[in-house]
């Protein structure tokens, strides 16, 4: 297995009313290819700070960032957009979304403004509705946003993130805003992307989430106090997976 | 509490709140000036005219007899009466710092006495100095001479030589305008005797007080000799060109309200649905909706309190710019409406109260889920757009911003209305302007077209043949052509003062015969067939409506000391002394003696020459007359009416830069207020990977494309809607048919680049501001 994403001595500090608030303190981690990883730790960690961190959708204050082996941290802003549109996909907690396309176009924009699939506009219409059908929402796609359920348009994000086959995804708590139902079904998305080969990165309260990934950081107070390993365990046998994650987690002190 | 949270609120949004701020400083700069403006301008001939002490009728004889029996007849009536000397100088004699004097028309030397003149200052000139001449506005401001303060100007006519300082311009309610005809120079009562010789011919300017309301009739029962005659109402026509000005202004002013008003509404809409999320939260607490309404309302307040002073301190520099052109003629006391522009400024600051208070009345019905909400329930039983990316051969960035105007087309509508108004704006005076200029108006100034006229004109006087004198030179022009080998027709319009009588109704008219080659066929009449035979005429609507005449009726016309009976056959039009005119046969005996003066040597290529040669042709007229101007029909035009077309120019290039001003203001007030709005989605936008070009031309091309189709319709509707406003105003002149020049290149391009350059370079410059916008402010609203 190959490093995907890898992280040393991350810092990153914010300034607010002249006072340096360190919200990174010298992260050290990295992803391979083909895992799942789950951010976990309580509120004001600095979670969203790290996935936006490595991610290059945020600047760092110190340390490297290597995806793929190229450094994010001296990227310019314009190789950092590209990054981001050809090789990684997003997934936000709130299910962001141009208001004036329909559901289908919001899915398909990043793939007629990236020059990385050689492709005609009908065969990316094509790989757009190939994926809501696969992600069961094809009969929405021509649907305004508000039209559709939050569970349904976070899919259509999860499609978006998909539709320039990146090499990773980020996804800051991509069920925070829905219903344990809908939760479930993005779950099993995310969790059939990753078995697919998708690299995934996601920041989570959510234990039954987190449980459904490969490994788990426990982040606290800008900090990596530790990481758990759920490979061991049974990908179909999620209430034990839950169970040791648990345990390991109020050892962490959750 | 209140005062914490409007601080805190002004600190956060500021670039709302600054741009709120900067439109009601405008929006109270352009309604208090051109508030200003309109009661200022539309009050301004009037109040020239009283300040002037003017007369209620005026006219020029150059007989000294028929000057006489008027006297007498005043004195009989008890009409108040003002005699003025008019030394007639001709303007080939004369030298404007060192060069020669280019004016056509009859060149007088006048003291002080009549009417009251004023300076650049609006002051009353009381006293002229020896050696100095005051010059009139129009003839101060020609293109075609170098007058300035201090510049020498040498006359020297039959013997008398003498150099003067030019002293500055006057604002001289009866010689003021070029449509007069006439202009003089104001000098001392030492310099007038100087050249008050016998030689000198010495016209008389007769000013009338009186409130007869029988004074016209029994005025044109004397059956006067005059060089012209105006009564008070036509004296304002006579400034119609400046009314013309004056009335662009106007209507620019308008828009300028009107623009203003859609601004303001839109921004206020646009700020309160801003804050719906706000007062939500706010309700939903408990506070009550008198409570935030008030807070809202007392932001308002602050923003219009601060924006309506600033706004009011502005409008002062502002209407003056605007009058100037108009101020440069005529009397217009600012100062007087210095209450209209602080009245206009606090109604704009009420209006910004108001509006935000209606916006915040709505909001009252809401439920605070509603409010939250901003207003939306999210039921929609409409698609936002019809188009499809899917289905578009549209690039992403191209598409969304044309996705965008179909969604909330709505949105768009105050910008589409602002971006024609000001096509409109910019391209009527350019048809206005280009029509004064054409070569096709010299029809209505009672000339039949030709290719060239050469500046010839001719100044008669009583004692010698005069006709013998126009066919000489008309000859010896023709002769000129002859030996070059071009075949031409030569000719020149006369021009007498005539009086003319149907029944017991009377009037004086300029009138006119073309001598050389020219036949009443030539020239363009509105009713009737060209007179034929000696003793036919045509008249315009304005002198033939005066006596009650129609084609077929007899008419006495008197020219000089000879009455004749005329037979009315053609009713043409003519801008010449506002609408006033007639046309005699070309073989009528008419006595020279009285002849008024002339057109320019008109010169009518037989072979039809293509535009190369007759360039050529001009070049070699100006060989042939070095003395004289060779002009085309257009730019003879724009020689006899002055420097009006000038004037326009300068207004046209004041609209422009206005228009320019409110159209960059409006696309960078749009893409604020959209970035502003726009933010998380130009986040999501910008996490998903786009670059900040394609987003920064996404704003772009949405104002661009609004800005594109606006303009289309502008450029479109502006040819009928030219012809709608520029006809009636040529009509109040005497002319009913008129030929538009529409410069294509000029209306449906130029001008519609320049406004969509600087619109579009405002709306890309302003849209950098998105640069500023990370990807990491996703779920940061403002």
């Amino acid at each position: 297995m190959t490093n995907i994403l890898e992280v040393q001595d991350l810092c990153k500090t914010y300034v607010v009313n002249k006072r340096q608030n360190n919200v990174l303190k010298n992260v050290n981690f990295s992803i391979d290819e083909g895992e799942m990883v789950a951010v976990m730790g309580p509120s004001g960690s600095g979670k969203s700070t790290l996935l936006y961190s490595v991610s290059g959708m945020d600047g760092i204050t110190a340390g490297e960032v290597k995806f793929c082996g190229k450094s994010v941290s001296n990227m310019s802003q314009k190789e950092l957009a590209e990054l981001r549109l050809d090789e990684m996909g997003f997934i936000f907690q709130q299910m962001y979304m141009l208001k004036n396309l329909s559901v289908l176009d919001n899915i398909l924009l990043p793939a007629c403004q990236s020059d990385k699939i050689k492709e005609s506009r009908k065969e990316t219409t094509e790989r757009g509705h190939a994926l809501m059908r696969k992600l069961g929402i094809i009969d929405i796609a021509d649907n305004d946003i508000n039209e559709v359920s939050g569970g349904q348009l976070q899919r259509a994000c999860i499609c978006r993130s998909m539709i320039n086959k990146p090499k990773m995804i980020f996804a800051d708590e991509p069920t925070g805003a829905l219903n344990r139902s809908s939760s479930d079904e993005v779950m099993e998305e995310l969790a059939k992307l990753n078995a697919g080969g998708t690299t995934i990165m996601l920041v989570t309260h959510d234990v039954k989430v987190a449980a459904k990934c490969t490994r788990v950081l426990y982040i606290v107070d800008g900090n990596i106090q530790g990481e758990y390993r759920l490979e061991k365990y049974d990908r179909t046998k999620l209430r034990d997976r839950e169970r040791a994650l648990n345990g390991w987690l109020m050892e962490m002190g959750w | 509490m209140y005062l914490r949270i409007l601080k805190k609120d002004l600190k956060r949004k500021k670039t709302m709140n600054a741009i709120l701020l900067i439109f009601v400083i405008l929006a109270a700069t352009f309604i208090a000036s051109s508030a200003n403006n309109l009661i200022t301008v539309s009050s301004a001939l009037d109040n020239f005219y009283e300040k002037a002490e003017g007369p209620d009728y005026w006219f020029v004889s150059t007989n000294a007899d028929d000057v006489e029996r008027f006297q007498t007849f005043a004195r009989e009536n008890g009409y108040d009466c003002t005699v003025s000397e008019l030394i007639q100088i001709d303007p080939k004699n004369v030298l404007v710092a060192g060069k020669k004097f280019e004016y056509t028309n009859t060149l007088c030397l006048s003291t002080l006495s009549g009417i009251r003149i004023f300076d650049k200052n609006n002051k009353e000139i009381t006293h002229v100095n020896d050696g100095e001449v005051w010059v009139s506005n129009v003839i101060f401001d020609s293109a075609e001479n170098n007058f300035y303060e201090g510049a020498k100007v040498r006359i020297s006519q039959n013997g008398v030589e003498k150099e003067f300082t030019v002293r500055g311009y006057t604002k001289d309610a009866l010689f003021g305008s070029t449509m007069v005809g006439m202009t003089r120079f104001l000098v001392s009562d030492n310099d007038a005797k100087l050249f008050n010789n016998e030689e000198n011919a010495v016209a008389n300017s007769v000013e009338i007080h009186t409130k007869d309301p029988d004074y016209f009739d029994k005025f044109n029962a004397l059956e006067l000799n005059t060089i012209m005659s105006f009564d008070r109402p036509m004296f304002k026509m006579i400034y119609l060109m400046d009314i013309i000005i004056a009335a662009i202004l106007l209507v620019v002013s308008v828009c300028l309200i009107l623009i203003s008003m859609v601004i303001l509404r839109f921004i206020i809409q646009f700020t309160v649905t801003e804050e719906f999320r706000e007062i939500g939260v706010m309700k939903a607490i408990g506070i009550p909706n008198f409570a935030i309404r008030g807070l809202y309302t007392a932001k308002y307040f602050a923003i219009a309190l601060v924006g309506t002073l600033i706004g009011c301190a502005l409008s002062f520099p502002f209407s003056y710019i605007m009058i100037q052109s108009v101020s440069r003629k005529i009397v217009i006391s600012g100062e007087d409406n210095y209450l209209v522009n602080i009245g206009a400024a606090i109604l704009a600051g009420a209006t910004v109260v108001f509006f935000s208070y209606f916006c915040t009345r709505r909001i009252g019905k809401f439920s605070p889920i509603d409010a939250i909400r901003s207003g939306e329930t999210g039921e929609r039983f409409r698609k936002k757009s019809f188009l499809r990316l899917g289905k578009s051969h549209l690039p992403a960035v191209p598409f969304m911003a044309l996705n965008d105007i179909f969604s909330g087309i709505k949105s768009y509508v105050s910008m589409i209305l602002i971006f024609i108004l000001g096509t409109l704006l910019v391209i009527i005076p350019v048809n206005t302007i280009n029509t004064l200029r054409s070569d096709g108006l010299i029809t209505i100034f009672n000339m039949a077209k030709s290719d060239h006229i050469i500046s010839q004109e001719l100044l008669f006087n009583p004692n010698e043949d005069n006709k013998k004198k126009v066919e000489q030179k008309l000859s010896e022009v023709r002769g000129m052509f002859a030996e070059n080998g071009i075949d031409v027709d030569v000719f020149q319009e006369i021009m007498f003062r005539t009086n003319i009588k149907k029944g017991d109704k009377r009037t004086n008219s300029l009138s006119f015969q073309g001598l050389g080659g020219v036949t009443t066929d030539m020239y363009t009449y509105l009713e009737g067939t060209p007179p034929q035979n000696p003793h036919e005429v045509a008249l315009t609507y304005l002198t033939a409506g005066r006596i009650d005449a129609k084609i077929g009726d007899d008419v006495e016309i008197k020219v000089g000391e000879d009455t004749k009976t005329y037979t009315v056959t053609a009713i043409n039009q003519s801008m010449n002394n506002m609408g006033e005119g007639v046309r005699f046969y070309q073989d009528a005996e008419l006595d020279y003696n009285y002849a008024a003066g002339s057109f320019g040597i008109q010169v009518n290529y037989k072979d039809s020459p293509d535009s190369l040669a007759l360039a050529e042709r001009k070049a070699l007229l100006e060989e042939l007359y070095p003395d004289a101007n060779i002009y085309t029909p257009g730019e003879y035009i724009g020689y006899m009416i002055g420097n009006v077309a000038e004037q326009l120019d300068s207004v046209k290039a004041l609209i422009l830069a206005i228009v320019l001003g409110i159209n960059g203001l409006v696309a960078v007030l749009m893409v604020k207020s959209f970035i502003t709005k726009e933010k998380s989605e130009i986040a999501l936008l910008k996490a998903i990977g786009f670059k900040n070009t394609p987003l920064t031309l996404w704003q772009t091309m949405r104002i661009g494309m609004v800005l594109l189709v606006s303009v289309l319709v502008g450029a479109v509707s502006s040819l009928p809607l030219s012809v709608l406003i520029i006809t009636p105003i040529f009509r109040m002149m005497g002319a009913y048919s008129i030929e538009y020049e529409i410069r294509v290149e000029e209306v449906y391009l130029l001008y519609p680049l320049i406004v969509l350059a600087v619109t579009a370079a405002a709306a890309f410059v302003s849209a950098q501001g998105l640069r500023k916008i990370s990807s990491a402010q996703i779920s940061n609203n403002e």
